[in-house]
């Protein structure tokens, strides 16, 4: 470059920021880079947006090692892992509808509203004494005892041509009684009704998968959890299986039944009805109904060893890394700055002192000297952020130390000290900025070793067990057994992550190195 | 100032240099007791031993591994002077949780170390100055920008990673296919350094250590190539730098002028002056090599320093821990050292001063 050329270089910094984006943009990988790390922030900002389950790493969601659910068009009997009901708190109207002609039984949809924090389905039955039921027992033992009856339902569609290999239900319900079925009432008054819920497929087969065996009925909402054995998911989904073209059931629906009956009792004094004797009413109060599906395939990205939701973690890991990367390496440049200015701009025995100091740390093993300091001083972000600050300012010290050497005795600190410039004033205002343009790829580079210590360290456990980052999940996934069973997602994509990341500082690093730094791109 | 003088003064320095880092040794390992009163003989104890142990037993616990309970400022001084005679005259002690002189347990793995660290720097050294030469050859080409792209990703690359992924490729991956297609499982061992059955037949073969050193082999061969592909991409992009550097030169352009062909200027005359500072970082690296490789020991289970570190650390086994330290510490030193002094010697440009 010759002399009488002035550039936008030879201006300080923050005046050419127009000339030194004409520059930059001419590297391909640097604009690919700041798109990466645009969209890596975006991803941290809004992590909680993003994620769609509990991001702690050991909140089970799912069984373990589940594939990542998008892996299931290669597989057409997948199943995959899932809230089956649209509507688990109630808040849509149900079907409610009572069976038999007494008008003893009825039922009402309360939905949200400003007085109502819980939409919630009751179902009542209020008994005078005398009234006659419809006692029909089924020898079964599936449908309810008498014809008479009051449910509500829902309705789900199995889109896969497969049995689930395990379904979780809940119901949550209240009991108000009143009358003779109250508390304190006749003995055994709480034996004389229950709460059932059946699945019925389309071709009207009924399978009873909840039936309430409460000691004493409660008023506060009690969360109730539905197993489904192995002969109830036969016979609920094994219709619905497509065998050579043709399936059991007419068509894929399923109705989920919740409904309050009473009960085949009698009083084993007299052997009489049970609507000889009482008088009074049952409300029940559902306020969840919940049916999760098991398959092979959960989520975007899987499931990890504890069953956690791997995409959240994934997403939320990117503001670790961010915030480790960013602020570890603020920190080591701040010292590092400040260092490499005192020893190159005052000299003599502060420099020989200072440099000793780097000299050291740079003898010292890097990793295994993080590792025992993280491990001492303990597992939180702020330690981790220190560690990493305590080895990576030797190098910016040294680099600012020469650049200063070159500039201390240049004409325009010796007239600003002529005109009575203290030190400080020099350094920072006149020095600093011309050293500037050369800190910027060490920063950006200076981030990627932050990043990468981060996901060693946590990689070796030394980080806070409960924080979901990349390197816990490599970390997870290898004592977790993911070569045994072969689950590559957990290997793969926190890995790449890492890399990503990492991989779109560098190019910034590098393209910010060969706009600023010009002496490899003239030849 | 001549070599000679320059000798003398970096030797002086070498030495307070390695002062430092034993005091430091010191104190660093000691951090925990230091801050929070933690004993690494409480740390052995289990509850069963504890309900039956004496004061007496106690006490002398501690005499036997040469700390003091509760220790006053006296103490730690006492224990100082203790420690610095000791590294001074080579008893590095025997380690609280095996028993063992320390020594025994550190050179049990340095060849395992030194193996996977030896072979793995060549193959990044070779690589990187064999394809930094091809590019530099011509910079700005599509070649050069697609290699400087690659290098840049495996400088970006965790390199735990990398083994984690060829793992679960070559170790778990490729034997299930084997297996489904021939029914026989050919692959790579997916941990350890040798498998326990090779060892045992080897012992009772004539042929024995020709497949002790097979099995090895098989063993190296995952954890080489992922610390060697990992340590590539620096090699490289110094390599080629350095050349595209060294090409802007002067005696280049004269090379070209007397008429030598490409090869020639590139291979005589760039690649002679650009490998100098090429050997300074080999060198410098040298230093390094019996660091281990934590991560990735860790991910390939292989026996080595750096994972013995980190055992020893998390079990504040300090004899352990600060004589490896120590060790890695004086060798980075005499590293550097002999680093500066290679430098001289290989350019008789460099005036000592």
């Amino acid at each position: 470059m010759s002399g009488s050329h002035k550039g936008w270089r030879d201006s300080n910094w923050y005046v050419s920021i127009t000339g030194f984006w004409k520059e930059y943009r001419k590297h391909k990988i640097g604009l690919v880079g700041l798109a990466l790390i645009l969209i890596f922030v975006g991803m941290a900002i809004f992590a909680d947006g993003l994620i769609t389950h509990d991001p702690t790493p050991q909140a089970k969601v799912a069984p373990t090692y589940l594939m990542p659910s998008w892996l299931s068009v290669f597989d057409p009997n997948g199943v995959i892992t899932g809230d089956v009901l649209t509507d688990p708190n109630l808040e849509e109207t149900p079907l409610i509808r009572a069976n038999g002609t007494h008008g003893e039984f009825s039922g009402i949809h309360v939905p949200l509203s400003d007085t109502n924090n819980q939409s919630y389905v009751n179902l009542t039955w209020s008994h005078t004494a005398g009234t006659q039921l419809d006692f029909d027992i089924d020898p079964e033992g599936i449908k309810p005892d008498y014809g008479d009856f009051v449910y509500f339902e829902q309705n789900f569609t199995w889109p896969y041509n497969n049995r689930p290999s395990d379904v979780n239900m809940s119901v949550s319900f209240g009991t108000t009684l009143t009358g003779d079925f109250a508390p304190g009432g006749p003995v055994g008054n709480n034996l004389m009704f229950r709460v059932y819920v059946w699945l019925i497929d389309s071709s009207n087969e009924w399978t009873k998968v909840y039936e309430s065996r409460e000691a004493t009925y409660v008023e506060a909402v009690q969360e109730k959890r539905i197993s489904m054995n192995y002969l109830s998911l036969k016979s609920v989904f094994d219709g619905m299986i497509v065998v050579n073209g043709t399936q059991q059931d007419p068509s894929n629906d399923v109705r989920i039944v919740i409904g309050l009956a009473p009960y085949r009792w009698f009083d084993s004094d007299t052997f009489g009805y049970p609507w000889q004797n009482y008088t009074g009413t049952v409300t029940f109060k559902f306020t969840t109904l919940k049916m999760v599906a098991y398959g092979e395939y959960f989520g975007i990205m899987g499931s990890t060893n504890w069953g956690a939701d791997a995409y959240s973690q994934l997403i939320y890991g990117s503001r670790i890394s961010l915030i480790i990367g960013i602020l570890a390496t603020s920190l080591a440049t701040a010292v590092g700055v400040i260092v490499g200015m005192v020893a190159g701009y005052f000299g003599g025995k502060v420099d020989e002192v200072l440099m000793r100091v780097v000299d050291f740390l740079l003898v010292i093993p890097g990793l295994p000297l993080m590792m025992v300091l993280a491990a001492f001083l303990g597992a939180s972000i702020q330690n981790i952020i220190i560690v990493i600050a305590i080895l990576g300012w030797t190098g910016t010290s040294r680099l600012i130390r020469s650049q200063v050497l070159a500039e201390k005795n240049k004409a325009y600190v010796e007239s600003a000290r002529a005109i009575g410039a203290s030190d400080t004033y020099i350094m920072f205002r006149h020095i600093l900025p011309n050293v500037t343009p050369i800190l910027f790829a060490n920063i950006t580079l200076g981030v990627v070793g932050a990043i990468l210590s981060e996901a060693g360290l946590s990689f070796l456990g030394l980080t806070d067990p409960e924080d979901p980052s990349w390197g816990r999940m490599l970390a997870d996934a290898r004592t977790g057994g993911a070569f045994s069973t072969g689950a590559w997602w957990v290997v793969l994509f926190p890995g790449l992550m890492i890399t990503l990341l990492s991989l779109a500082f560098t190019f910034v690093g590098h393209t910010l190195d060969q706009v600023l730094n010009p002496r490899l791109r003239e030849r | 100032m001549g070599l000679r003088e320059y000798v003398i003064r970096r030797s002086i320095y070498m030495f307070l240099l390695i002062v430092a880092v034993v005091c430091f040794n010191f104190f660093l390992f000691r951090l925990p007791t230091f801050l929070f009163g933690a004993s690494p003989v409480s740390l052995m104890l289990s509850d069963e031993l504890r309900r039956n142990l004496t004061q007496d037993l106690l006490e002398q616990m501690y005499v036997n591994f040469g700390l003091v309970p509760n220790p006053d400022i006296f103490d730690w001084i006492y224990m100082f002077w203790r420690y610095i005679v000791s590294m001074f005259t080579g008893n590095f002690g025997v380690s609280f949780l095996t028993q063992r002189p320390v020594m025994d347990s550190i050179v049990e793995r340095l060849p395992n170390t030194l193996l996977l660290m030896g072979t793995s720097s060549m193959v990044s050294i070779l690589l990187g100055i064999w394809t930094g030469v091809k590019v530099a050859a011509d910079p700005g080409s599509r070649k050069d920008v697609s290699a400087v792209t690659v290098a840049l990703f495996i400088y970006a690359l965790p390199v735990f990673w990398l083994g984690m992924m060829l793992l679960l490729i070559f170790g778990f991956m490729l034997p299930q296919w084997t297996e489904a297609m021939w029914g026989i499982r050919i692959g790579f061992p997916q941990f350890g350094t040798i498998s326990y059955d090779v060892w045992e037949v080897a012992r009772g073969n004539p042929l024995g250590a020709l497949m002790v050193a097979g099995d090895v082999l098989h063993h190296l061969f995952l954890p080489m190539i992922t610390l060697g592909v990992g340590g590539y991409g620096g090699y490289f992009l110094y390599m080629r730098n350095n050349l595209i550097d060294v090409m802007t030169e002067d005696y280049i352009l004269t090379a070209r002028a007397k008429g030598l062909d490409e090869n020639q200027v590139l291979y005589k005359h760039g690649l002679k002056n650009a490998m100098l500072p090429m050997v300074t970082i080999i060198a410098l690296n040298f230093g390094f090599l019996i660091n281990g490789a934590t991560l990735t020991e860790t991910v390939f289970t292989w026996r080595g320093l750096g994972r013995f570190i980190f055992d020893s650390l998390l079990l504040m086994d300090y004899p352990v821990i600060q004589t490896i330290f120590m060790i890695i510490a004086i060798t980075a030193i005499l590293a550097n050292f002999v680093a500066d002094l290679l430098y001289g010697v290989l350019d008789p440009r460099i005036k000592y001063g």
